[in-house]
Order: C-alpha cells, then sequence, then structure tokens
C-alpha cells in the first residue's frame, strides 16, 4: 500500500530517478520466475513502485502467458475483471480501500493489452508484497501466489511418482524439483 | 433412389470402420512407441549431458545409467548453481543437497515401466492426439526418429520426443504450447549408449555421507488406496483416474488426499488437505512444463499439478467437490 502511495498521482509516466530503487529488468524476470535470491526480493519488490518496473513486471507475465498459451484475453475482460475483483474475499480485498492502485494496475495492463490468468495474479499480487502477506498471516489463511515461494516440492515429486513421463524420461523430471530448490532448499 | 441411400449408408458405415481401425492402429503405434522408449530408458546403460530449458532458464546436468544383477543404478548431477544430485537404486530415490547438508530419501517414489497406461487409456491417446512420425535429426551426435502426440484440444501441451532410431532410447523431449512453441525441452548435448559403466560412476559423491548432514527419510509415500470422498465433477475429456487414496507427505500434518488423473501420456494430480495454519499460496503458478493451481475450498486446500495447460489445473480446481 505505501508503496503505491508513494506514486505520483496521476502521472503514468512516472520514471525511475537516482534516488529511488533501480531495478533491472533482469531482476524483474528473475522475480516472475521466482529465481530472484531471498536477499534481493524485498528490494526488487519496493523497486515495482515504479511504473517502468511495474510494466517490465507485468510485461513478463504476459510474455510468459503466451510461452504456457493461457493468453485468454477475451472481449468483455476489463468488466468480468472488475466484477471478479470485486467478489474475491480476505487477502484480495484488503480493509482499506485503494482504488489507485488497481486502476494503475488495469491501465498498465491494459497498455500491454493481453492479460491472462497469471496477469491477473499479478494484479492481485502486485501492490500486496508485504503488507497483504501480513494480513494473510492475521487472517490465518490465504495469500496469492508469489514469486517468493517456489512451487510445493512434495506436490511435485509425489505427482512424479504417477506421471507417464516420468516412465519414458527417468529421473529427469526430477531436475525440476532439485533445480526449484534454490532458494529455501529442502524443508 | 433407395439403392443410392443405402450405398451412401454402406459406404459411411464403410468409413467408419475404416477410421476406427486407423485410429486403433494409431493407438497401438503410439503406445508401442512409447513402451519402447520406457524399456530404453529402463534396460540400457547410457552416460551423457543434458540440457535442461525452461522459460529463458537452461540447465545442464550429468545423467548416467546402468543395470547390473541387482537392477537399476542412476546418478543425475547438476552442473550449474549449488551442487545438488538425485541417486536411484531401482525404485528408491534419494536427492542429495551438500549446499544445505541434507539428503533426503524418497522411498518407493519411482516407478519406470508403464503401467499407468490403462487399456482405455491407450485408445484415449489416438482420440486426443495426432500421433505421428516427424523428421530424422541428429541429436548428440546420434540419429534418431522424431515423433509428435499433438492435441486435438486446448486441454493438453504437445509432445515432440525424439529417440535413438538403434535402441529407442528418448535423446530429445519438447512440451510444445498451442502455438507450437516449446515450453520446456531436455536434451542430450552428448550420450554414450550401451556401454559398460562402473558401478562406482552411479554412487553418491558423498559416500558415506559427512556426519554432519541431515538425513531426511519420508514415510512410506505410497498411496493407501481407498475412497477419499473427493471427486472431479468436470473432468477434462480423455483423462481418467488411475489412483486414489491418501498418503503421508513430509510438512503435512494429516494424511493428504491424493487422485491422479491421466490421458494416457500425461497426469494431473489433486491434492486435498485441511486447510493449514500458515498462509498458502493460492492462484496458479509454474514450474517448468507443470502447472499448479492452489485453492481453498471451505475448510479445505485443494493443489492440483500437472504437465499441462494452465486452464486445465484450474479447471479441475474449480471442479473439486465432495462427493
Amino acid at each position: 500500500m505505501s508503496n503505491f502511495q508513494a506514486l505520483p498521482d496521476g502521472d503514468s509516466s512516472a520514471r525511475p530517478t537516482a534516488d529511488v530503487t533501480e531495478v533491472t529488468a533482469e531482476e524483474v524476470s528473475l522475480l516472475v520466475d521466482g529465481e530472484l535470491d531471498a536477499d534481493r526480493v524485498d528490494r526488487v519488490c519496493r523497486g515495482l513502485r515504479e511504473v517502468a518496473a511495474v510494466e517490465t513486471w507485468v510485461c513478463y507475465h504476459v510474455i510468459g502467458d503466451s510461452l504456457r498459451g493461457q493468453c485468454a484475453l477475451r472481449p468483455g475482460f476489463a468488466a468480468r475483471f472488475s466484477a471478479q475483483l470485486a467478489t474475491e474475499p480476505t487477502v484480495l480485498a484488503p480493509p482499506r480501500p485503494r482504488p489507485a492502485p488497481a486502476a494503475v494496475a488495469l491501465a498498465i495492463a491494459a497498455s500491454v493489452a493481453a492479460i491472462g490468468v497469471v496477469g491477473w495474479i499479478a494484479l492481485a499480487t502486485m501492490p500486496v508484497p508485504l503488507e497483504a502477506v501480513a494480513t494473510a498471516q492475521q487472517a490465518g489463511v490465504v495469500r496469492p501466489a508469489d514469486a517468493r515461494r517456489p512451487v510445493v516440492n512434495e506436490y511435485l515429486l509425489a505427482h512424479q511418482e504417477y506421471s507417464p513421463t516420468t516412465a519414458i524420461q527417468g529421473v529427469r523430471p526430477y531436475l525440476r524439483a532439485v533445480t526449484a530448490d534454490d532458494q529455501d532448499a529442502p524443508r | 433412389m433407395r439403392r443410392g441411400r443405402a450405398f451412401l449408408r454402406r459406404r459411411a458405415g464403410l468409413a467408419l470402420v475404416a477410421l476406427l481401425l486407423s485410429r486403433a492402429a494409431a493407438s497401438e503405434d503410439a503406445a508401442d512407441w512409447l513402451q519402447r522408449a520406457a524399456a530404453a530408458a529402463r534396460q540400457q546403460n547410457y552416460a551423457g549431458t543434458l540440457l535442461y530449458q525452461h522459460g529463458a532458464r537452461a540447465e545442464t546436468s550429468r545423467l548416467t545409467h546402468m543395470v547390473d544383477e541387482k537392477g537399476e543404478h542412476e546418478k543425475l548431477i547438476n552442473l550449474d548453481g549449488p551442487a545438488r544430485e538425485v541417486i536411484r537404486n531401482n525404485e528408491q530415490v534419494r536427492c542429495y543437497y551438500p549446499d544445505a547438508k541434507i539428503i533426503r530419501v524418497e522411498p518407493r517414489t519411482y516407478r519406470n515401466a508403464f503401467p499407468s497406461l490403462l487399456p482405455q487409456q491407450v485408445d484415449t491417446l489416438a482420440v486426443y492426439y495426432f500421433f505421428r512420425k516427424g523428421e530424422m535429426a541428429r541429436i548428440a551426435g546420434v540419429e534418431t526418429q522424431a515423433v509428435l502426440f499433438e492435441p486435438k484440444d486446448g486441454m493438453r501441451y504437445g509432445h515432440k520426443l525424439w529417440a535413438d532410431l538403434n535402441s529407442g532410447l528418448l535423446l530429445k523431449a519438447q512440451l510444445l504450447n498451442e502455438r507450437n512453441l516449446p515450453i520446456e525441452q531436455f536434451a542430450f548435448t552428448d550420450i554414450q549408449i550401451g556401454v559398460k559403466i562402473d558401478r562406482d560412476t552411479v554412487r553418491p559423491t558423498f559416500t558415506p555421507p559427512p556426519a554432519d548432514w541431515q538425513m531426511r527419510e519420508s514415510l512410506p509415500g505410497d498411496v493407501v488406496q481407498q475412497d477419499t470422498g473427493w471427486t472431479v465433477k468436470e473432468l477434462p475429456p480423455g483423462f481418467a483416474k488411475v489412483v486414489e487414496g491418501y498418503r503421508t507427505l513430509r510438512g503435512k500434518v494429516g494424511p493428504v488426499a491424493h487422485l491422479v488423473y491421466s490421458d494416457g501420456l500425461v497426469a494431473v494430480s489433486v491434492f486435498v488437505e485441511p486447510m493449514p495454519q500458515v498462509p498458502q499460496p493460492i492462484g496458479l503458478s509454474t514450474q517448468g512444463g507443470i502447472n499448479v493451481y492452489s485453492r481453498q475450498l471451505d475448510d479445505h486446500l485443494v493443489t492440483v499439478l500437472g504437465e499441462t495447460p494452465g486452464t486445465t489445473v484450474r479447471q479441475i480446481a474449480y471442479s473439486v467437490a465432495h462427493r
């Protein structure tokens, strides 16, 4: 929240200035892939207050969506999105009203012109990083999927066991689980 | 006139029979091809460098597989980043994390035959995928034949697989989205097949492991097959349940319901557990070619993951219900 209060009102063309945390496109990419070093995550999340960084971030998600074949932008997306956002429970609609972030995010999303399921999560997650996680912890229930936590490896390994691809690829699919552990080594 | 109609009907009937026959033949071709690749992966000795790519990331690792009188032994070491290895002795898999000083033992978590293919799934392969031969290609210095499994709907990814002409061993595998762009790829960059491999080369690098390492042994991970009371109301076409039951998973307090659905080529897992006390990530996330969708259902956490597009795991997650 505080992130976005810092954003100059109505100035969507803001660019990073010297006194603001600089974030490189590569760092944003790593964040999107959930592969950013844990100690850099906070700084990069702070850097996302800059419109340019957010644009990069949304852009990478849209690229990711396209790669995964999930570019599901159909007519009326914005209307459906707003409707769905309005009905969203708990964390995704924190107690205090926050029209500005959503409006900014949506405008950016629209300018990128295509946004799918992940993009939707991106929007939900974007203003979130610290505050909403704290809110969620208080509520003790849910929080949006975020870049900091890799996919649950226990599930991945259990799934691998039954996947037919394991039969023709041997232990290779285990690479997914092993390489996923970069940040939070096994639990 | 009547004769004409009868003729047309007969023609239609013949066409239908031909279609069914060709579809059956294609199913068998596809199933045979998969069985051969699985058998080669199990029976051959091979050692090579493997490139794993997903998104813009690429990682290399060293894979060695050997068979002796005690069965199969396999070792996979990543060559980039923190050194980690996966050691498999028959069905037992151990993951070594020297950076964290941890060894994870995964008992009985490995099946590498193709038994998960139910007879009806062999048939569904040809209903939901076009199976055809692709080009001949040289991969890692070896002559291969490519085959394609092209999905007929948007509920699954395409697969392009390259197998060694001689042994049938899979040397390259690509997961493709609907625009035929690779999402994930495994490929050998060099390989030796059918060579003699010393037993020591497939032993863990750290034998015995240093005293300060932690051994994390999980409980028998097998699914205890039983009715869980959970069901998927709107299963994507072609997917059939292959297993259902409860299992114990590390880090989970109680048993977790695990249901597996397969279309013969890939699988989707559904996990249901009581909503944990700690906050859980919800929504869609991706790990290589695997999409994961988590949601809260009353006081349960539902997690669906598989080698399918995000829309498929999401649809399944939203149609999980208690019977």
